[in-house]
């Protein structure tokens, strides 16, 4: 029916100028896409081939920066393992973390307006005024943390200079950083229905009941969206190694996307990195696929 | 059914489990804050003071000695404003094509612009700055930085905007259209002035966006007079040592005028993320 009415709209004159329009309106966009995007995306995997140092001629060599990622690489597998551990514990963290928030401010509680600013605060401070405000947090004589640990009787820890306390130390900021996605889920559940929690009051219905079978379900678009963004972001960590950790230390917060920026811009090897980037992108290539097998829901819906 | 003591004082437990939570949140800005303006004796006491004994405000001038803040200041604006700028406008011709219009191909391009979110951005680095450096001999200026934002800045600004004309109803087009205002004067005279939240909420956003960006800014400017306040910070404190306090001077004006932005925006930023509602 609409299609068959569009077409009619089109083919009359005012329906090829409001066309022109679109078109003029969308130059912005199609150059977005094509030049920012796809275009760069499929260059990646063409400088895949080549030998480059940014200097002289590119050389082709095939396979063979794969071929070498994947025998010879000093990076690749702790890079692999430390993206996967801080993207999930950040996606679990973040996600949570926010959503608990949410859950409480939608309540009617005093101050609401306030208290949204300020959980959403974190998310605006510059990168790398967090990290260096945290390296002092973390310090192991004098920062916060260890001042907390020993008035609760706790041994002081190394935090970001401990192979293994570096991940969970960085996923800290990161939620600490979530603010965006608490709004994002207050924007959600401030549409759920409130006939639907009032009818499974009525119906005895507990809390915990209402929240599972009640709030959840109507909300589930966002939680997918939240936690589809939050993992394309984490997947792609790269500031806290740039700004705090180098990837130290013993290579723990070696990110895949800082060996890309290592192989690219400290090494100038800018064929060598871009291989390292397809790779990268396969990665996060199979997370999104496996995440939307888990949920097929529609959230950019093309409704009129 | 709970009666209204009941009701009552739960409402007032719930806030006061927000207030702790929202105290532990603010805990390391004020930190950090208290941080900047001790002795480096003082920071080393134990048991530390919650508040500084002395405000050494002498830190943020020993800072500022060797911390060029308002280069950096003017330079990273530099970039913010064009950006910001070129970024909310291209996103509401575009989301206002996907609301409004009628043409031919508008589902597939839709789909394709959506698309685009699932490409991780770190994967075209590589080519992109080979594109602006090499291609156009664009390294070491603002450009590669600036121009990406004359494509609305990402599909979630686009996307932000059409939502919100879709709840403007077709009548006020068309009473404008009766009296003879072309579509642009009512795109911008009668619906941007409608949508307001949305538009700060996509400014906003492209601020955040720039702002919070460290990579970008690392790979394209090398010369010091160029730098930002990312590249400047990253820089400064790994000269400074241990010397913490004026480290964290340093720290606390950088993160200083995104606080003022975002309390001047913050009104019309709640409304319109609230009013998103993400879903159709």
């Amino acid at each position: 029916m609409r299609k068959s009415k569009t077409k009619t709209v089109i083919k009359s004159r005012a329906g090829k100028k409001e066309e022109r329009t679109a078109y003029l309106c969308l130059i912005p966009a199609f150059i977005g896409v094509t030049c920012i995007s796809y275009l760069p995306t499929l260059a990646v995997f063409v400088l895949s081939l080549f030998e480059w140092n940014g200097l002289t001629t590119p050389e082709f060599t095939g396979l063979s920066n794969f071929i070498r990622i994947f025998t010879r690489d000093i990076y690749l597998a702790d890079s692999v393992k430390a993206t996967i551990f801080y993207a999930f514990l950040a996606v679990v963290g973040a996600v949570l973390y926010s959503l608990f928030i949410a859950l409480l401010l939608n309540m009617n509680i005093k101050g609401r307006t306030l208290f949204r600013s300020i959980f959403f605060i974190p998310y605006l401070l510059p990168a790398i005024g967090v990290f260096k405000g945290w390296q002092w947090l973390y310090e192991s004589n004098f920062g916060l943390f260890n001042f907390i640990m020993r008035m609760l009787g706790l041994p002081p820890q190394r935090f970001l200079d401990s192979a293994s306390q570096v991940i969970p130390s960085l996923v800290m900021i990161a939620v600490w950083t979530s603010g965006n996605l608490i709004v994002i889920f207050l924007a959600g559940l401030q549409n759920v229905p409130r006939v639907y929690t009032e009818a499974a009051k009525i119906d005895g219905a507990n809390a915990w009941q209402r929240f599972w079978h009640v709030t959840v379900p109507s909300i589930s678009p966002v939680i997918f969206y939240n936690v589809l963004t939050a993992l394309i972001t984490h997947l792609q960590v790269i500031n806290p190694a740039l700004a705090l950790t180098n990837g130290g230390p013993s290579k723990k917060s070696m990110f895949m996307s800082y060996v890309i920026y290592l192989y690219g811009f400290k090494k100038n090897k800018l064929g060598y990195a871009a291989a390292y980037s397809v790779v990268f992108f396969v990665l996060v290539g199979i997370f999104t696929f496996i995440l939307f097998k888990t949920q097929k829901s529609q959230i950019f819906g093309e409704g009129e | 059914m709970l009666s209204k003591k009941k009701e009552n004082m739960l409402n007032w437990l719930f806030t006061l489990i927000v207030l702790i939570f929202a105290l532990l949140v603010l805990l390391p800005i004020w930190w950090i804050f208290r941080s900047s303006l001790m002795s480096i004796g003082a920071l080393n006491e134990y048991p530390p003071s919650f508040i500084p004994h002395e405000w050494l405000w002498s830190n943020y001038s020993k800072a500022l000695e060797t911390f060029d803040y308002w280069l950096y200041f003017k330079n990273t604006f530099t970039i913010i404003i064009p950006a910001v700028t070129f970024g909310t406008v291209t996103a509401i011709f575009c989301g206002y094509a996907f609301a409004r219009l009628r043409f031919r191909g508008k589902k597939l391009f839709f789909n394709i612009c959506v698309s685009t979110i699932l490409l991780p951005g770190m994967v075209t680095l590589i080519p992109l700055y080979v594109f602006w450096t090499k291609g156009l001999g664009l390294g070491d200026t603002y450009w590669p930085l600036i121009l990406p934002f004359l494509t609305g800045g990402g599909f979630f600004n686009i996307f932000l905007i059409r939502q919100f004309l879709m709840t403007i109803p077709m009548e006020m087009d068309e009473a404008a259209s009766i009296d003879g205002a072309g579509r642009m004067r009512i795109l911008w005279t009668i619906l941007v002035p409608s949508i307001k939240p949305a538009v700060v909420v996509v400014a906003m956003m492209l601020f955040i966006q720039i702002w919070n960006d460290l990579l970008q800014q690392i790979i394209y400017i090398n010369s010091m007079d160029k730098f930002t306040f990312a590249i400047a910070l990253t820089n400064f404190t790994g000269s400074f040592g241990t010397n913490w306090p004026v480290a964290l001077a340093a720290t606390f004006m950088t993160i200083l005028p995104g606080i003022v932005i975002y309390i001047l925006g913050q009104k019309s930023f709640v409304e319109g993320i609230v009013l998103t509602g993400m879903k159709n």
